[in-house]
């Protein structure tokens, strides 16, 4: 929905490897599509590591990388490494 | 057998038969071994006899002379790839070093590991061919335990390995392949404001998943570059994406089926065998056959890891935990990858602690490769931290189960990863025991009463199910996912739900490769949850479907059709026009209305919740020989809405079933040249029926609102809590703090003695 803006945190070591640390973005995106596009605009190639490297917590729930995934004013993601189950 | 709240639903939560229950029975059911194909060559693995060792020669000729062989392969017959991890961290991976595992190439780097494969006319011939080749080995020191790997001066299994995660990053090589660190908080600040600080070490060995059926698969390529593979295997598609790349060929040539599977546990993720029989087969021109003996499969395919741990917990008088601090150094086995990061991330997870930190070693030693074990890492940092919180709740005088409750994790405490948790279910398992009457019966002498819980994420992710419609009304579906748990079971449950048709009319199976959509591999307690909704939305499409069909039939607009009770029923204007239709009149005039009725899902699940256990066992210690028996068992667990409870309860005893091994009995046992001393199960002491009490399966159902029928996983967090409650309640038994696992009577005994000194 137009206006929504998201809280975005990436992993520290996330971070430090491609985004010199900087950890926390205001991003307006209705979908982590947007969020995912905005923070490859800021940080050309971040896209593909993203997709490929992370899962995503959206205000706590924990989503595999989808574009068309959607989200709320004010949500927060934190993208962190993928995990494995047994 | 739980008396579960009473449900809105016909089918979900009942205990139907399971549907692939006589075959087993009655020993007709196909397992990976079971498959016999005409001409097939058997295949055998030749592995080294040296914990680490350099290959100077390999020298075949002598095999490859006797009649009826077909094909030996080295490493030579695989292409080797780049050296760089692809993919996230946890599951990062490593082709260079994936195909050095399956074949070693420059060195052999532990006891079991591929060195050559053949192919013969029969197994006795292998066997033979197999002792003709000629291997020249230079043999190097070795290093086992995970605190000697990491010592500088340890034997190294990579030359150029330089520990990720450090920066600067490290100019020596070493063993640990990677550091890793979780912080939230100020753990100074925290630490001060603590009443008491409880510090303690412990360490785990490693415990193999022990499922019954060995490996086995076969593999058959055409000439024209074709190839089929039947396997035992927790993930099919897994399988072909792995063989394809580990033998250069594309996805699209390689078709896997899935046998039934007699356990993996996580350990039958990974591909061993199949990209050898490929190999043989593409050699030879012949089907080949390949099947571990339980001497290979202890020696050469995953156990979990071990762990050397540390963990610091403070908190004040009223039993606020006020800052916890762990470090969990994992035995990766022979090359990166332990589930260190697991255990980083759940240790502390159930638990609102404000400042906390978890630090992980990866680290590399002379062992077989650490593969997935149900809750991967999660149960190994358990051990340590919920036996600290133990001690704290001894020091403080606060019963165990209320430490927790004052602590518990709920909707918005922060993780120690970042996100703030979204679902309840922990609170809700502590009540149930708390209320349960046998936490408050009485003990007798050498007796003690344990308590621990455990926390896992769960898996969404990839998914695929289709729905077929028969002519005869009867309704057959098929997803991606190999059936472990009973899931066949419950997909069926959920498509008769929906469907709102009998259980009895649909049939339930697991499709190959080729047959049905992607699907990520039976693990981390996905399937009832991620196929579940798949099976749910391809079910709900073919409820529009028939409702189509009927308005056709009734020549009205397919709004004036509802779909109820397994019936098309008219609605609106048409109340009263038409008899209901069953599910089985639509399905008769199938061709009348459209052709065949089918739908298929494909869904990326996302949204499961997490799981979470809390447990408690009273024991009892023999003083005399040092035994420790489970005199009773009581486990909760958070189940979100239980499809099939009987078979939620038997992931649950078995979980727990196996915990107890992992605490009482369980271990790798290596000699001083790093051979393994105990590769079968007279050795390895699984637990047996005597040692296992009747496990009492508490379900607490706390639905998931991502999920169609509020399912959550169930098969994993329940292994996370046994090794520290039996390792509590033997503290109250016998007054020894035991940390080290497992707890077996030579331990105990030495704990009753040191008792006596004091």
């Amino acid at each position: 929905m137009p206006g929504t803006t998201a809280r975005v945190v990436l992993s520290s070591g996330f971070s430090r490897r491609y985004t010199s640390g900087t950890r926390e973005f205001d991003i307006a995106a209705s979908s982590l599509r947007g969020v995912i596009k905005a923070l490859d605009q800021l940080y050309p190639g971040l896209a593909e590591h993203l997709e490929k490297e992370t899962t995503v917590a959206i205000d706590g729930e924990l989503h595999e990388i989808g574009y068309l995934q959607p989200l709320r004013q004010g949500s927060e993601v934190f993208f962190i490494p993928k995990l494995e189950g047994g | 057998m739980n008396d579960i709240t009473p449900s809105r639903y016909k089918w979900v939560g009942t205990r139907p038969i399971r549907p692939d229950g006589v075959p087993k029975v009655t020993g007709r059911a196909m397992y990976g071994a079971d498959l016999a194909m005409a001409g097939a060559l058997y295949g055998k693995v030749i592995r080294s006899p040296h914990a680490h060792a350099r290959i100077r020669s390999i020298n075949a000729s002598k095999a490859l002379a006797l009649p009826g062989v077909r094909a030996v392969v080295t490493a030579a017959d695989f292409p080797d790839h780049k050296f760089e991890y692809v993919g996230p961290e946890r599951v990062a991976q490593n082709f260079w070093h994936i195909t050095r595992n399956i074949m070693a190439r420059e060195k052999a780097l532990y006891e079991g590991h591929p060195v050559a494969a053949v192919a013969a006319a029969s197994k006795s011939l292998a066997e033979e061919a197999a002792a003709l080749i000629e291997i020249d080995y230079e043999v190097l020191p070795h290093v086992i335990d995970v605190d000697e790997a990491m010592a500088p001066d340890a034997p190294l299994l990579f030359e150029d390995m330089i520990t990720r995660g450090i920066e600067p990053a490290p100019i020596r090589p070493s063993n640990i392949s990677k550091k890793l660190e979780f912080q939230i908080g100020d753990l100074e600040a925290g630490f001060a404001e603590a009443d008491i600080v409880v510090e303690k070490e412990f360490k785990t060995a490693a415990v193999h998943q022990a499922y019954i059926e060995p490996h086995a698969c076969a593999a058959r390529v055409e000439a024209d570059g074709q190839a089929e593979i039947w396997t035992a295997t927790q993930g099919h598609f897994g399988v072909r994406a792995m063989t394809a790349k580990l033998l250069g060929m594309s996805i699209g040539d390689v078709r896997v089926t899935p046998s039934e599977i007699g356990g993996g546990f996580g350990g039958k993720i990974p591909v061993y065998l199949e990209p050898i029989a490929a190999a043989l087969s593409k050699k030879s021109g012949r089907a080949v056959k390949m099947v571990m003996s339980r001497d290979e499969v202890f020696k050469a395919t995953g156990p979990t890891s071990g762990a050397s741990m540390w963990v610091k917990i403070g908190a004040k008088k009223d039993g606020t935990i006020t800052a916890a601090d762990g470090v969990f150094k994992f035995q990766a086995g022979a090359f990166p990858g332990s589930p260190v990061m697991n255990a980083c991330l759940c240790a502390f997870a159930p638990y609102n602690i404000p400042n906390a930190r978890t630090v992980g070693y990866d680290v590399v030693s002379n062992r077989p490769k650490a593969s997935a074990y149900r809750a991967p890492g999660s149960p190994i940092s358990a051990f340590a931290v919920e036996s600290t919180l133990d001690i704290v709740a001894q020091k403080i005088g606060i019963d165990p189960l209320q430490l927790r409750l004052k602590n518990a994790a709920r909707p918005g405490t922060t993780m120690i990863y970042g996100p703030k948790m979204a679902h309840r279910g922990y609170v809700e398992t502590l009540e149930a025991l708390i209320n349960h009457p046998a936490y408050q019966a009485p003990l007798g002498p050498n007796q003690g009463r344990g308590v621990a819980s455990g926390y896992w994420f769960n898996g969404g992710g990839e998914s695929s199910a289709t729905v077929q419609v028969n002519e005869d009304g009867t309704v057959t579906i098929t997803t991606g996912s190999v059936d472990i748990g009973g899931s066949r079971a419950s997909m069926a449950l959920m498509a008769a739900e929906t469907l709102g048709i009998d259980y009895s009319q649909v049939r339930s199976f697991v499709a190959d490769t080729a047959s049905v959509g992607f699907t990520n591999p039976t693990g981390g307690s996905r399937v009832t949850f991620a196929t579940g909704t798949a099976i749910v939305e391809a079910s709900r499409k073919i409820v529009d479907e028939l409702r189509k069909r009927a308005a056709v039939i009734w020549d009205v607009d397919v709004d004036g059709v509802l779909w109820e009770d397994g019936h098309a029923k008219p609605a609106g204007a048409n109340v009263g026009d038409f008899a209901p239709l069953s599910l089985k009149e639509i399905a008769a005039k199938k061709a009348l209305t459209g052709g065949p009725i089918t739908a298929a899902a494909s869904v990326n699940a996302g949204g499961q919740a997490p799981g979470f256990t809390t447990q408690f066992c009273d024991v009892e210690v023999d003083p005399e020989t040092g035994k420790v028996t489970v005199l009773r068992y009581v486990a909760a667990q958070d189940v979100g809405k239980a499809i099939h409870p009987s078979y939620v309860e038997g992931q649950i005893q078995g979980g727990v079933a196996q915990g107890i091994g992992w605490a009482l009995n369980e271990e790798y046992i290596y000699d001083k040249n790093g051979r393994l001393d105990n590769p079968g199960f007279l050795d390895y002491r699984v637990p047996v029926a005597p040692d296992i009490p009747m496990i009492e399966a508490v379900l607490v159902e706390v639905p998931n609102p991502a999920h169609p029928y509020g399912a959550k996983g169930v098969g994993e967090v329940n292994i996370c809590p046994p090794m520290a409650a039996i390792a509590n309640a033997i503290d109250h038994a016998i007054g020894r703090r035991l940390t080290e696992l497992p707890m077996s009577p030579p331990r105990i005994r030495a704990a009753l003695d040191a008792v006596a000194a004091d």
